[in-house]
């Protein structure tokens, strides 16, 4: 049984979008936690946020200043911004609208009530009282999303396409969430030794992965072991090698494949290049540029091969 | 009896399930005897149920607006409409009359013009109407069939007579929500069903399946089907995902399709272009195809039409034969029906007097106040004039329409439409309804059991359409006595 290529774009998209809305609520809620441990002469700000997310533009051109309350508006409440928690949710359930014919029946009904409650809980969330319980709400929300579809959701073309999006995403966002760690990005004056146990601890929460650092590493937080769990852990499923594994195993059944898959080689080689030992703070933030200009290649690659393809 | 049975007015109209005495007709009494002997406020409580059965169901159609698109819950009236098979049979047998007859006419006007040449039907008003497509000159579909696919409307005037108001042959809407209501009636009124014996029409989609199948050009265990629809702003998308789900068919947009050199049609796929042999077309064939027809549509697919001639390709219904579904062209189906067919029609239609004929035209504008005024091809009850609830500026500007376009305009006498027992707020009240089956046409000829009923909820009204203020109900064709 094929598939309409605009069918698998759109659920291709709708993976996308729901973990974008879960890994921004993570990114927030730890960068939440982060910032009320740091002393004030750290001085870390929160358009720290905004930069990560690649959002500079959009958000200057409604907002003068990136402090807390603009930027929680930003993020949690602006319903049409594309950075937005709603944003992400609304798309993710627009396409399902067009696609419930091929997913389990709750998924409409599951999408339709997140968006909802993110329509109407957004607004009270900016404030720092009600902003956790939100962001937990929208995580455990997403999650169930997930768990429905991978225990219901036939293992045909409409999982595989629903599941590159959300792989191709998650390894997005969690090399982006690496790069507040890195420091770069922080624009901060040298290093301060102190906090930096804590930047770490707080990005390996928002992967919901310290427990299994340290079992699987130790109790010691540094951050060249981090950077190489969280990219090289082949047994963590939020690890970049774990996703792109996964994509791998997806794309490898699918006809046309070639040059989605010398792009995934070429990121997984890349993947095999990084030395945190060796490298600068400088360095490695080039690396992560680097790494997600790679994953926005295997984007076009899976966009050209299967959502746009030429005339025969 | 339940209270809101209580002073039904029966007598003033042709009523479905009462007689002018008070009685239940037969075929209906057991629908009547049970509901009346509901306790209560059990009226009520089914009404909510299916109005909860609708929601749950996600039964909704889309209806425009300046604030945009809105998409409202399915009406529905709780109280089934109620046929016997034996008169359905007689009703049946003219509708497959008609479609034969509708068919000849459209592959003789883009073949040979016997019918034209022979005087029948006037040439001008068949060539020169904006329903006829030059484009298809010289087609033959498969079984010489072009309308695949005809909803026609029917009334019951004042003696209870079945009579056709028009044909709808161009993308006639509604099956899915005659599905619909038997569903829901199901769910909310099950003991209905224990004694009766009710022609089931869930069968639909499989007949409309082997209906396209048949015009596969490619000879195939299963050929690909698809159901082209303009996309989900389109008042009906809801049917064109329900068909596409009953038939196991694709549901695609224009741009999901393409057209090759091979003259193929081809929809886009993950494994690659995938070859398709039958369109169920739910676009409107002046956006279907930008190099045939308007060049301005990104709804369509280029190419389509050459595709369709090439003969690689069939389309449900086919390009052009709105031809003969025009309120004109309508005024002549009886004499095509004895010019093809031999035969006498079955079925008995309107009187209808063509504004462009001199004589008839005198007669409309003398008497606007009493007769019903329709432009040729709209439909979705657009542009009507109903006299006798018409103001004087209204009909002022229909006369001058009338002498501008004569040609656009045709008028009917006012019916007296038939009335079915409706439960409005908390009592039950007569309705005008009208009905729409749908006949399909391929190899053989089918015609649904029933048909969808469409009711008009103000009181008085005669609009039965779901964009403006109709509601439904469930039809049911029963054999036998109850």
């Amino acid at each position: 049984m094929t598939m309409l290529s605009s069918v698998a774009e759109r659920l291709y998209w709708m993976g996308r979008y729901l973990e974008r809305a879960e890994d921004s609520a993570r990114l927030v809620a730890a960068y939440n936690h982060l910032i009320m441990d740091i002393p004030r002469a750290a001085e870390l700000g929160w358009d720290v946020l905004i930069r990560i997310l690649d959002a500079e533009p959009l958000f200057y051109q409604q907002y003068r200043v990136g402090n807390e309350q603009n930027v929680l508006r930003f993020l949690l409440a602006e319903q049409d911004s594309s950075a937005s928690i709603p944003f992400a949710v609304r798309w993710a359930r627009e396409n399902v609208r067009t696609t419930r014919d091929v997913l389990p029946e709750e998924t409409w009904e599951q999408l339709n009530e997140l968006h909802l409650y993110v329509s109407d809980a957004a607004e009270k969330s900016v404030g720092r009282r009600n902003r956790q319980a939100f962001l937990e709400e929208v995580i455990s929300r997403c999650q169930r999303v997930n768990g429905m579809l991978s225990s219901s959701l036939p293992r045909d073309h409409a999982h595989r396409f629903l599941r590159l999006g959300h792989l191709l995403e998650r390894s997005d966002m969690t090399t982006r969430l690496m790069d507040v760690g890195t420091g770069e990005i922080l624009q901060r004056d040298g290093t301060h030794e102190a906090i930096d146990p804590l930047i770490w601890t707080s990005l390996l929460q928002a992967l919901s992965s310290f427990g299994a650092y340290r079992r699987m590493i130790g109790p010691l937080v540094e951050a060249q072991q981090v950077l190489e769990f969280v990219f090289q852990e082949p047994l963590l499923p939020r690890s970049v090698a774990f996703c792109l594994a996964e994509i791998r195993a997806e794309l490898k059944p699918l006809n046309n494949h070639e040059k989605a898959m010398r792009t995934l080689a070429r990121g997984r080689r890349k993947l095999g290049k990084l030395q945190p030992e060796h490298m600068s703070r400088e360095a490695l933030h080039a690396y992560i540029d680097e790494f997600q200009a790679l994953l926005a290649d295997l984007h076009d690659a899976i966009t050209a091969s299967w959502f746009q393809p030429d005339t025969p | 009896m339940n209270e809101s049975w209580k002073s039904y007015p029966a007598g003033s109209f042709f009523d479905e399930l009462i007689t002018p005495k008070g009685q239940p007709r037969a075929a209906a009494r057991g629908v009547v005897r049970l509901l009346q002997k509901l306790p209560g406020d059990e009226m009520a409580e089914r009404r909510a149920a299916a109005e909860l059965a609708i929601r749950e169901m996600g039964i909704s159609f889309t209806v425009y607006n300046e604030a945009g698109n809105i998409d409202r819950a399915w009406p529905f009236d709780i109280i089934p409409r109620v046929i016997s098979a034996r008169q359905w049979q007689a009703v049946s047998d003219g509708l497959r009359q008609r479609s034969l007859a509708l068919n000849h006419f459209i592959d003789d006007i883009y073949n040979r013009q016997k019918i034209l040449a022979d005087g029948v039907v006037p040439a001008d008003i068949v060539l020169e109407s904006t329903n006829f497509k030059p484009q298809c000159m010289g087609m033959s579909p498969r079984f010489g069939v072009w309308a695949h696919v005809c909803g026609s409307d029917l009334v019951r005037d004042g003696d209870g007579r079945f009579r056709v108001l028009e044909d709808n042959l161009r993308v006639p809407s509604g099956v899915s929500y005659m599905l619909e209501n038997r569903e829901i009636t199901k769910r909310v009124l099950p003991e209905l069903f224990e004694n009766y014996s009710i022609l089931p029409v869930d069968d639909s989609p499989s007949q409309l399946y082997q209906t396209l199948a048949s015009l596969s050009p490619r000879e195939r265990r299963r050929p690909c089907i698809v159901v082209l629809t303009p996309g989900i702003f389109n008042s009906a998308y809801f049917e064109h995902a329900y068909l596409a789900q009953g038939m196991g068919a694709e549901l695609v947009e224009g741009r999901d399709l393409m057209v090759a050199d091979d003259n193929c049609v081809y929809m886009r796929t993950v494994d690659g272009p995938v070859r398709v042999d039958v369109i169920y077309r739910r676009i409107d064939e002046e956006f279907m195809d930008p190099e045939a027809f308007r060049p301005e549509s990104l709804l369509g697919v280029a190419g389509l039409m050459r595709a369709w001639k090439a003969g690689n390709v069939a389309i449900a219904n086919a390009p052009g034969s709105g031809v003969a579904d025009d309120k004109v062209i309508y005024a002549f189906v009886p004499d095509m029906i004895r010019y093809y067919l031999k035969q006498k029609p079955l079925l008995a239609s309107v009187p209808t007097w063509l504004c462009m004929r001199e004589k008839d035209r005198e007669h409309v504008l003398k008497n606007l106040d009493q007769l019903v005024v329709k432009p040729a091809n709209e439909s979705g009850g657009y542009g009507i004039m109903v006299g006798p609830h018409s103001t004087a500026a209204v009909r002022r500007k229909f006369a001058r329409l009338i002498e501008e376009n004569p040609r656009n305009y045709v008028a009917q006498p006012t019916l007296a439409l038939s009335t079915a027992p409706t439960y409005i707020d908390d009592k039950v009240e007569p309705r005008h309804l009208d009905l729409r089956p749908f006949i399909l046409q391929g190899r053989d000829t089918w015609v649904t059991p029933g048909g969808l009923t469409r009711v008009a909820l103000t009181k008085g009204s005669l609009v039965v359409n779901s964009s403006q203020g109709g509601g439904s109900k469930d039809t049911w064709i029963v054999e036998g006595k109850a």
